[in-house]
């Protein structure tokens, strides 16, 4: 089940322009966005404009090999500023969909939400914080947990 | 055994030329006139003779090379071509999963067992168990986006604590045109073909970021109940579809029309095209799968703005003031006024002015150099907070869009213009006015396409075409501390004007731009700028162009609505007078179907008075 949902975001990602996931400097949160232009037409005729909005950027530093911590760093790529809204909160839809992402079994949810929300200035040190850094930064903090380390091994 | 596959075209004949043997496959003499097999290929009767052509455009999706236009051949080479040998993912039934369930079920075919890897893996991957019809609403301010947006959501099944409906995937159909394209090309070529149209498989998590978070749009997700066999049928469809070209067109072959289509091979029989006429508004589609009873259950899921404008209505006064200072950035994050609150309301606070700083950001481009370390100081602060749970959802709206009145209004209406009395009929195929029966639409939105006003005098039994209304849209939003939209109306069409001695037919173009604020529950009051043009060769130089402005207040409730207000018009350039109107709009509506209307203007043009009283009702269909 965890390797078929993997493979489900990497397939909705494919189109995407993204060379290895877990590997990169990714987005920067609160990246500005395109905006909702008036798009009059568009918005009548439901168009599709080529999506501006969903750029992203790749790089080279500490790839993760773990797949299922791929698949959290291509969601943390294209929703980090719901991510660290949710994260912020210690609850929400967008941190249950990582602890989905990770596997996290439904008696260690708890434990997971209390330590990214205890973290936060952790994972997102600034607001130029990038998806790749905070990333690396949940690893990292996962690592040392007693309880969730299993979900990040390599 | 092969032998007998190889041999099947020959048996078919011959059971169509014997048919009492009985253990041959079925009749297939007329199979191609099926209703099934016709959705299969997505052929429509030709509009003159009485053959079939069918909606794909791409070589690709035929098998015969008279596809295109000949059921019969497309199914005898259909037939042919998924009883030849081989396998893989060139092999015709791989490429045509849901044709070949559909004849193995009819002929009760034994065909052997194949691989398909390509298909086989991306079935797996969409691992669907139910779809869900999600629709994407008309948003405040916006009513060019009335119309809505449909696609399908492909739901995994929902027995384990992996089950996540943001990861689910989506199939959805749209234009798919060129970055560069003007709005005007675009809109051409979609009204007059030229586009592609391709299916698309998305994740939910991105849909919600389009709609929800940056056009602003709530979603309504209407749980098909569909079974297990009609969902494989679907996604087995949606595999012979998926890279294949459907010209597209706004008004009926659109997003809205190919899910229609799926849904129809899903469960034959069900025949939602049927419902098509001249065009496919994806609300009105949601209302016609409501209607065939395949809707189970219905989700709604407020956008980003409705959200964030509900939390801070929550607030307390002098909270949202807090929440206004820190947003504008008079108050620090982790100043005194902050950490002095109870650890409750100061989550609420946190909350609500994040939720508020990521929509201005996104709506209004706050710069990030701004937003992004005040988003930054807000979130750090929250996440000192332990167990307070996140903002209440605002509550799902009494009445759903696909709930409201029909969007098709004919009046019927007598009246008095200078006292000469008239009758006048009204058709209007679409969509909502202001004074319409405001459930299921946005207050304050308008939208009017093709709307003919006919007027017969009763005097001298005169008929007369009042106005043709090509396009009208209005927009009135209140404003308040934290929302500044604009309200704005634009509209095209003809119109009877005066000329000082007689009411002839122009062309006109009127827009405006200005400002509503909120009185209380359900009432606003306007203030518009507008500007009017008039094309005509009655007019004293050709045209004449008026600069004008529009005040007025306007309620809306479920029982009536009402506008009233003045305007005034300057002509500058042939008549050089001011026509200044005070005028009364009423609707008392009867449930959803019917609205009784009264209106009263009293006008000042030409130095001379004139009143108009117009009455009657409003049927929608």
């Amino acid at each position: 089940m965890k390797k078929l949902i993997a493979g489900a975001i990497l397939l909705g990602a494919s189109s995407m322009a993204f060379a290895q996931p877990g590997c990169g400097v990714g987005a920067m949160i609160w990246k500005g966005q395109s905006g909702i232009a008036p798009h009059v037409l568009a918005a009548t005729t439901n168009g599709t404009f080529g999506n501006q909005t969903f750029g992203m950027t790749t790089g080279t530093l500490g790839c993760q090999t773990n797949q299922s911590v791929q698949s959290m760093a291509m969601y943390m790529d294209s929703n980090i500023d719901k991510v660290a809204r949710d994260m912020s909160r210690g609850s929400g839809e967008n941190l249950d969909t990582l602890a989905v992402l990770l596997g996290v079994d439904e008696a260690d949810r708890d434990t997971f939400r209390k330590v990214l929300q205890d973290n936060f200035a952790t994972i997102f040190p600034s607001s130029d914080t990038t998806s790749g850094e905070a990333v690396d930064a949940i690893v990292a903090l996962l690592e040392k947990n007693e309880s969730l380390s299993k979900y990040v091994a390599a | 055994m092969g032998n007998m596959l190889r041999i099947g075209p020959v048996l078919i004949w011959l059971a169509v030329s014997l048919p009492t043997q009985a253990d041959t496959p079925a009749d297939t003499s007329e199979l191609h006139l099926d209703p099934a097999w016709l959705t299969l290929i997505h052929y429509q009767p030709d509009t003159f003779g009485d053959g079939y052509t069918s909606q794909a455009d791409d070589p690709a999706f035929f098998l015969s090379e008279d596809g295109k236009h000949s059921p019969k051949s497309e199914l005898q080479a259909t037939l042919e071509a998924i009883q030849k040998p081989g396998e893989g993912d060139d092999h015709a039934r791989c490429q045509f999963p849901a044709r070949t369930t559909w004849l193995q079920q009819e002929l009760n075919l034994a065909l052997p067992e194949i691989s398909c890897p390509g298909y086989q893996e991306w079935s797996e991957t969409l691992n669907t168990e139910t779809v869900t019809l999600v629709f994407a609403a008309s948003y405040l301010n916006s009513p060019s986006s009335m119309f809505g947006h449909t696609f399908l959501r492909l739901d995994p099944p929902q027995d384990d604590e992996e089950t996540n409906l943001l990861l689910a995937n989506t199939i959805s159909y749209a234009a798919d045109a060129a970055a560069h394209d003007s709005e005007l090309l675009f809109a051409y070529k979609g009204i007059f073909g030229g586009y592609p149209g391709i299916t698309t498989v998305q994740p939910y998590y991105e849909k919600i970021r389009l709609y929800s978070d940056i056009e602003h749009r709530d979603l309504w997700e209407y749980k098909l109940n569909l079974t297990q066999d009609e969902v494989d049928l679907m996604i087995a469809h949606a595999w012979e579809i998926r890279d294949r070209n459907f010209d597209y067109y706004f008004f009926d072959e659109n997003c809205a029309y190919r899910l229609l289509a799926l849904i129809d091979i899903a469960r034959p029989g069900t025949d939602l095209l049927g419902e098509v006429s001249t065009h496919a508004i994806p609300s009105d589609t949601v209302r016609w799968v409501v209607d065939k009873d395949l809707v189970s259950d219905v989700y709604y899921r407020p956008s980003a703005a409705t959200s964030v404008a509900y939390s801070l209505s929550t607030l307390p006064d002098d909270h949202q003031t807090l929440a206004a200072a820190i947003a504008t950035g008079y108050v620090d994050a982790d100043s005194n006024e902050v950490s002095s609150l109870p650890a409750e309301q100061r989550a609420h606070v946190l909350d609500a002015t994040y939720d508020y700083v990521r929509y201005k950001s996104e709506a209004d481009g706050w710069p990030r150099e701004i937003a992004a370390p005040l988003s930054h100081d807000l979130l750090r602060e929250r996440s000192q907070i332990n167990d307070v749970a996140p903002p209440e959802e605002p509550p799902e709206p009494v009445v759903r869009d696909d709930e409201g009145h029909d969007t098709f209004r004919m009046s019927l209406g007598a009246g008095q213009l200078e006292h000469r009395e008239f009758t006048q009929l009204t058709l209007r195929p679409a969509y909502h006015d202001i004074l319409d029966p405001p459930a299921g639409y946005r207050t304050g939105a308008q939208l009017q396409f093709l709307r003919l006003d006919a007027r017969l005098y009763t005097d001298n039994n005169e008929l007369q075409l009042e106005q043709l209304t090509g396009v009208e849209i209005r927009s009135l939003s209140p404003r308040n501390a934290f929302f500044s939209p604009l309200s704005w109306q634009v509209g095209f069409g003809g119109r009877r004007t005066d000329t000082g001695n007689d009411r002839v037919l122009t062309p006109y173009l009127e827009g405006g731009a200005g400002g509503s604020w909120s009185l209380g529950h359900q009432t606003q009051a306007f203030a518009i700028a507008t500007a009017d043009l008039e094309i005509d060769d009655d007019l004293r130089r050709g045209y004449d162009a008026a600069p004008g402005a529009d005040i007025g207040l306007l309620h809306q409730n479920n029982q009536f609505s009402l506008l009233a207000g003045a305007k005034t018009k300057a002509w500058i350039v042939s008549s050089q007078h001011r026509q200044d109107q005070l005028y009364a709009k009423a609707n008392w509506h009867i449930g959803r179907e019917f609205s009784l209307f009264a209106e009263f203007t009293r006008e000042d043009h030409y130095d001379r008075y004139q009143s108009l009283w117009h009455a009657g009702i409003h049927a929608y269909f």
